[in-house]
């Protein structure tokens, strides 16, 4: 049930705290499984996927270089 | 859409304050939302960005003021999405990660969450640390009060008691614009500054790029998605509290913002009176020499408080985020007992980091090179699993979906976050390529 936070009151308004409020029904996910995926999802997971491997291959790169492994291959 | 069963028995509820008029009704209703949205963003001036921002004021004088206002709107988009959507679905970002995109994503998203927030968790102690050692407290003393303090805030048994400490310690960052007013800076400079970028003296060198993406990485953290979520969805918000929640946000982010400036304000006087200092404690000293003793207290204690609020926030970012993908209880309205996952998440990273903090000669250097690479990982792909929650209508329904101007909005600024951490990261990967 979804409520406003205030209710009518012989005296004006009752401000009622979220916390003691009545729990409102949500947006869930059940039943709904993994987000579908758009064309707009798909290029966007790509995109993360790609920066997350060059991400990886500097980080290798950087310890390669800090543990002077580059220096012995040069 | 689908909607989810309340899990209580709906009653009645006979709580509440009764008021006679409208406006009273929106200022009452107003400040019984308030708090998420100062904590969220006030909680972002930790230590880090204490010393972020009094670096850029002592190197660049003035000179950078005008990027923090540009950084406001941009915080405030960010986070309002992430109220929206903490509101619509009444649960955390973590779990969103998970129940949307699986297991490997949301796995992604939390170790990388739970190692970025550990590694910042160190650099706060340490910040503690450094403050109280220059007011002449030891820190086998400072660091393990100070951690049995962050846990006691917490284990209290009810939000509304944390929640309140922590705002009143948001409050105690006024104390900045005292401080600020005390250096003196010439304010119509501070207010052509602010509107008009200058460029300082020696041009665009890679150290000022560096600064400037260090503070917009400072300004927006990655806890910081993680955190407002789960906490808009512990206070249970209503779908009716969105507007009170967004003007939250929207405050949170104005005073954050001012106070980083005034942050600025104090760098600046270093910078001004050829003050040379690598972090604040040194520039707190060499101020104290001055007429106003007071000052040099005021930095120091203020970047204990910095390194609290961080503290604080951080660790419940990190115990909430693992409790929701755990499936545990995770809530402060439950006793120790009653979720003792969640609580022992905090307590674990709050010990850990203060118990690192104390082992002599910690390679500190190491441990800030390493908050810069994962933020990098981390900021990117969870600004981008917000950004396609908030498209998605399967789940949220017209309702709460993005409007077309939020997304042109939100892209650009995601593309620009890429494009900066890619940079940031490559720069401390590998400096060769900027020399």
């Amino acid at each position: 049930m979804a409520t406003m936070g205030v209710s009518p009151d012989i005296n004006g308004f009752r401000v009622i705290h979220p916390l003691d409020d009545v729990p409102e029904q949500k947006c869930s996910t059940v039943g709904l499984g993994k987000i579908r995926m758009t064309r707009a999802v798909r290029a966007s997971l790509g995109v993360l996927r790609a920066y997350l491997i060059l991400m990886t291959l500097m980080l290798g790169y950087h310890i390669l270089d800090l543990s002077g492994l580059l220096h012995k291959i040069r | 859409m689908r909607v989810m069963e309340p899990e209580d028995a709906v009653t009645t509820p006979a709580a509440g304050v009764v008021v006679r008029s409208a406006w009273q009704r929106r200022i009452v209703t107003f400040l019984m939302v308030f708090g998420p949205g100062l904590i969220v963003m006030e909680a972002d001036n930790d230590a880090g960005a204490v010393s972020t921002y009094m670096q850029a004021g002592g190197q660049y004088g003035l000179h950078l003021l005008w990027l923090l206002v540009v950084l406001l709107p941009i915080c405030y988009f960010i986070q309002e999405m992430v109220a929206r959507l903490g509101i619509a679905t009444g649960k955390g970002h973590a779990a969103m990660i998970y129940e949307r995109f699986g297991k490997w994503w949301g796995r992604f998203s939390l170790l990388d969450l739970l190692a970025v927030n550990f590694l910042t968790l160190i650099t706060e102690f340490a910040a503690i640390s450094l403050a109280l050692s220059a007011l002449g407290v030891s820190p086998s003393i400072s660091v393990p009060v100070s951690a049995v303090g962050l846990t006691l805030m917490v284990v209290t048994g009810s939000y509304l008691r944390w929640e309140r400490i922590v705002i009143a310690l948001c409050l105690m960052d006024l104390a900045w614009f005292v401080l600020a007013f005390m250096v003196h800076p010439h304010w119509a400079t501070v207010a052509h500054n602010s509107i008009v970028p200058t460029m300082p003296a020696g041009g665009i060198t890679s150290s000022l790029v560096f600064l400037v993406i260090a503070i917009v990485g400072t300004t927006i953290a990655p806890w910081q998605l993680f955190f407002q979520q789960s906490c808009v969805a512990e206070k249970r918000l209503r779908f009716a509290d969105l507007k009170w929640a967004r003007l939250d946000t929207l405050i949170g982010a104005t005073f954050t913002i001012c106070v980083a400036g005034a942050m600025m304000l104090v760098g600046n006087y270093g910078f001004e009176h050829k003050v040379a200092f690598q972090d604040p404690a040194q520039l707190a000293l060499a101020l104290g020499r001055l007429p106003a003793t007071s000052f040099e207290i005021g930095v120091l204690l203020l970047m204990v408080n910095a390194a609290v609020l961080g503290t604080t926030a951080i660790s419940l970012a990190s115990a909430w985020a693992y409790g929701e993908v755990k499936g545990w209880e995770h809530s402060l309205h439950k006793k120790l007992w009653e979720a003792p996952g969640f609580y022992a998440t905090y307590i674990a990273c709050v010990g850990a980091a203060a118990a690192i903090v104390l082992i002599p000669h910690v390679p500190l250097q190491l441990v800030i090179i390493s908050v810069q690479v994962f933020a990098g990982l981390i900021l990117p792909s969870a600004i981008i699993f917000l950004q396609l929650l908030l498209n998605d209508r399967e789940l949220l329904g017209d309702r709460w979906v993005n409007r077309p101007w939020n997304n042109y909005i939100n892209w650009t600024i995601i593309v620009v976050l890429f494009a900066l951490s890619l940079l940031l990261a490559a720069q401390v990967m590998l400096p060769n390529l900027f020399q």
